[in-house]
């Protein structure tokens, strides 16, 4: 850990003094290059828009993972209901389709004055050059205070590995044992996730382990999404099953005793599920971006996602600091805000004045019943913010076997949106 | 003063050659009907369940969005979506949207 931070300063240093080490990535090109860090929702389809629409752009989408798994339809995979390789999205697409240069490598550091990226890629430092670096990393977890492991006490709330610990915790719990988990202090990634995975775990307990219940510990006053289908969910559907518990802040987790304190009590389970409070993605951090009022996200220009502190730093997703929800949909959006913006710069011009963004999502509520939700935002001039849209803001009246089908379309069709 | 006034010329000399080898200007209404390729596909051509919307008469395009926008009781999630828009953006996204080739799976 010491000797890399060292190489690492080391090359820090070497790189303000305007050498090229180690290896500077791109030579004489014509084309205008643009970085995009994460290939999630956001990045995916910023890279994927700015082929589409830019025609002769250079562009390299890095991210630590060899291929994405997506959040949506994730807690369906914690039930068992759907396989891992459903929410598995390849990058093949991206390259071979849209010809984005697709980088397995970890991003390390910033140089904004340089216009490079340092990436780690198979142990290896490189310096990717740029002329407009798009940060789309998604969340960090600020972990809670205690004995705290999240080997032991899984979030799932970056799907991959942690998705199948928590599936396996759930699936091994037996009869009349209890599930505990906590919802985070808003904002965080997916407003109306939380509430999903508890009826998801509600619904499996219900079916398959008679007795069994789930505490659901909330740090905020109140259900953030889809107040009337998830309330009517936890007073009636679970009833009996679900205990809902408001303002119930984590002060302290115990992976090891399976225990959690909070500003609401103290709780033990069999299945600890803990989504700790969020921040930007690190190399948002790292970068000094995190420049918002509590230094956790990032504030942006929403015409172009333009970081406030470097206009060729975008940052769009789950780690910009606009009102707008922290969903996948939302990053969708976004990115194609952020790629005619930059194809626009390109071409000398300004961004595009009115944009609209949308989020749109559907949430399992039983096994066989989900509901919906959407709004969507303007640009307001006056204030400089995208402004919701009332009118276009609102949740499905009840769950309904049709929302459950209509989930399965609106999930493949984003993801091809994004990835394909 | 002079100093920052040739630094600004210096970029305006770089974004020129920028923009020499990138394609032109993005169409109007392209961005905007990208929200809807969200549900209906990469240039309105679904991946199934939802409508593809390409290729289809602007008018048509315009009256149903129009429509569902002033529907009294939204139903589906059509009926906000379509409120989200301005007259003037929904005809924007219809214009685009009739410029794009018809999808293999289209129903009309």
């Amino acid at each position: 850990m010491n000797s890399n931070r060292r190489d690492f300063l080391k090359f820090a240093s070497l790189a303000a003094a305007g050498w090229s080490f180690p290896k500077a990535i791109h030579g004489a090109t014509t084309a205008p290059r643009v970085v995009v860090i994460g290939g999630g929702f956001g990045g995916a389809t910023v890279a994927k828009y700015l082929k589409l629409w830019g025609g002769n752009i250079d562009v390299t989408l890095i991210d630590r993972a060899a291929s994405h798994y997506a959040c949506i339809l994730s807690n369906l995979v914690v039930t068992g209901a759907l396989p891992m390789d459903r929410i598995n999205l390849s990058f093949n697409s991206l390259k071979t389709k849209r010809g984005v240069n697709v980088v397995q490598g970890e991003a390390l550091s910033v140089d904004p004055s340089a216009k490079e990226v340092v990436v780690n890629v198979g142990g290896t430092t490189y310096a990717y050059a740029y002329d407009k670096l798009v940060l789309a990393p998604g969340i960090e977890f600020i972990n809670p205070a205690g004995n705290y492991n999240d080997q032991l006490t899984p979030h799932a709330w970056k799907a991959g590995p942690q998705t199948l610990l928590l599936k396996n915790q759930l699936a091994a719990m037996t009869s009349k044992q209890t599930f505990v988990m906590t919802i985070p202090k808003s904002p965080y990634r997916c407003p109306p996730g939380p509430y999903e995975r508890a009826c998801a775990v509600a619904d499996v307990l219900k079916r398959k382990k008679k007795g069994a219940k789930i505490i659901v510990l909330d740090a905020n006053a109140s259900i953030q999404a889809e107040p009337v289908n998830f309330g009517n969910a936890f007073k009636s559907t679970y009833k009996g099953i679900l205990t809902y518990v408001p303002n119930a802040t984590v002060n302290e987790v115990n992976s090891a005793t399976k225990t959690i304190i909070t500003a609401a009590g103290t709780f033990k389970g069999a299945v600890l599920n803990v989504i700790p409070n969020q921040r930007a993605g690190q190399i948002v951090t790292t970068a000094g971006l995190a420049n918002d009022p509590t230094a956790r996200w990032s504030v942006v220009n929403p015409l172009n996602y333009a970081s406030t502190a470097h206009p060729d730093i975008h940052i769009l997703g789950d780690s910009q600091a606009t009102s707008q929800p922290k969903s996948g949909h939302m990053a969708n959006s976004q990115a194609k805000v952020c790629a005619d913006a930059i194809i626009r710069a390109f071409n000398g011009e300004e961004p595009d004045q009115n944009p609209v963004t949308s989020s749109a999502c559907f949430s399992p509520i039983t096994a066989t019943t989900a509901a919906w939700l959407t709004a969507s935002f303007q640009y307001d001039p006056v204030t400089k913010t995208m402004k919701r849209v009332e009118a276009s803001f609102a949740e499905a009246a009840k769950p309904t076997s049709d929302g459950m089908q209509q989930m399965f379309q609106w999930a493949d069709n984003i993801f091809a949106d994004s990835f394909v | 003063m002079k100093a920052k006034t040739y630094i600004r010329s210096a970029l305006v000399a770089v974004t020129a050659v920028i923009a020499s080898s990138v394609q032109a200007a993005p169409p109007p209404g392209q961005l905007l009907a990208s929200m809807c390729f969200q549900c209906h596909g990469t240039n309105g051509q679904a991946v199934g369940g939802f409508e593809s919307i390409s290729g289809k008469s602007a008018r048509e395009i315009y009256n149903e969005l129009l429509e569902m926008s002033k529907r009294k009781k939204p139903e589906g999630i059509m009926d906000l979506q379509a409120r989200a828009y301005t007259p003037g953006q929904i005809l924007l996204i219809a214009n685009y949207l009739a410029t794009l080739p018809k999808a293999a799976n289209s129903d009309d």
